[in-house]
């Protein structure tokens, strides 16, 4: 058995920080669970493509990809290309939430002005009882 | 009526409605939707005495009709209009505009500059656009619009029913059109004189005018493309 290469002993400690990184975000309810499982693959995919020479090179030449580096390359761009796309059908989601959420916050918001105007109520006046219907 | 910071014109535009007569078989009530003026635009319609929906932000013009929709729909309307703030549209208008819709020959009805020969005259690149989606729409759905991009118009109930949940979010033209054809919508054109706006800002600025093809192009090709649900 070897030892380990210099690119090794990094990739094995940048794969590593980036995991402890992921878990702790988690933890501190930063980053939910959901992005989390995607973040915790591509820390796996770095770690197995920079560690393990024989699946780095058996990828490559499966791939027909000219250098090893650019197998580690391509992947980091999968996962980038792949990350954003989620991420920007997620805020297209939240997008169309919040306008949702925002109209019908002002139909709330008119009901409410109305049944005080009706209770004799105005607004930004100290809450008491309407006085009749 | 759709209002963004609206406010210089909102008053005058709030009264020429409230003097417009009722027709023999409908009354007119106003509502207007504030979409998250920053001036004194919900102010000025409560003053007037019309009944405001207030958006916390601004969701863009489709956004304020989607909520009106939504009002109407659940107050029992049959009819709702749009029409802008800012002194643009004519309530002259809203008699010739209703028929059609009260009248059962078609659902949607379309105040537009162009059926027949006014005096308004769109700078180069928006006429550019609206020759452009113009003919978006015709080629969709073998129909002449000639002002798509109109924001006086009437719709029926069982649209708004459509609307109130489905709907573009900013600019409700020509992607609305092929969308609500699609949906078996009819629609149809009614000559309408426009002014000038009276004050306030235009929804078309710089920036969108560079966006706002390029959406509407995918938007079209979205709507047509989509089965109607």
């Amino acid at each position: 058995m070897h030892f380990l290469s210099r690119t090794q002993v990094i990739t094995a400690l940048g794969a590593l920080a980036l995991a402890v990184l992921v878990l702790d975000l988690v933890r501190r309810r930063r980053l939910s669970e959901e992005y989390s499982l995607l973040w915790l693959i591509s820390t796996a995919v770095i770690a197995v493509l920079g560690f393990s020479t024989p699946v780095l090179s058996w990828i490559t030449r499966t791939l027909g990809i000219l250098g090893e580096s650019s197998t580690v390359f391509a992947a980091g761009l999968a996962f980038l290309t792949a990350m954003l796309l989620y991420v920007s059908v997620r805020m297209s989601r939240l997008g169309f939430e919040n306008h949702a959420l925002t109209r019908e916050l002002a139909l709330l918001r008119f009901e409410i002005e109305r049944l005080r105007a009706r209770a004799g109520d105005r607004p930004g006046a100290p809450t008491g009882g309407g006085e009749g219907a | 009526m759709p209002a963004h910071d609206e406010e210089a014109s909102l008053r005058a535009t709030l009264d020429e409605v409230r003097r417009t007569p009722a027709g023999p078989d409908y009354t007119i009530d106003a509502l207007v939707v504030d979409d998250g003026s920053r001036d004194g635009t919900a102010e000025v319609a409560r003053q007037a005495g019309v009944p405001v929906l207030r958006h916390a932000v601004n969701l863009g013009v489709g956004g304020a009709l989607q909520s009106g929709f939504r009002y109407a729909v659940e107050r029992g309307y049959d009819v709702g209009v749009q029409l802008d703030a800012d002194g643009q549209h004519d309530p002259a208008y809203l008699a010739a505009l209703l028929a059609p819709v009260l009248g059962h020959a078609c659902d949607i009805s379309i105040g537009s500059r162009f059926v027949a020969r006014s005096g308004y005259r769109a700078p180069l690149a928006r006429r550019f656009g609206m020759v452009l989606f113009s003919g978006v729409v015709r080629l969709a759905l073998g129909q002449r619009i000639t002002d798509t991009t109109s924001g006086f118009r009437a719709y029926n109930r069982a649209v708004m029913k459509v609307c109130q949940f489905d709907f573009p979010r900013d600019f409700p033209d020509a992607p609305l059109l092929i969308a609500l054809s699609r949906r078996g919508f009819r629609m149809r054109e009614v000559a309408v004189e426009m002014r000038e706006r009276q004050a306030g800002q235009s929804f078309y600025t710089f920036g969108k005018s560079l966006y706002y093809p390029y959406k509407n192009l995918l938007a079209s090709l979205m709507a047509w493309l989509q089965r109607p649900a």
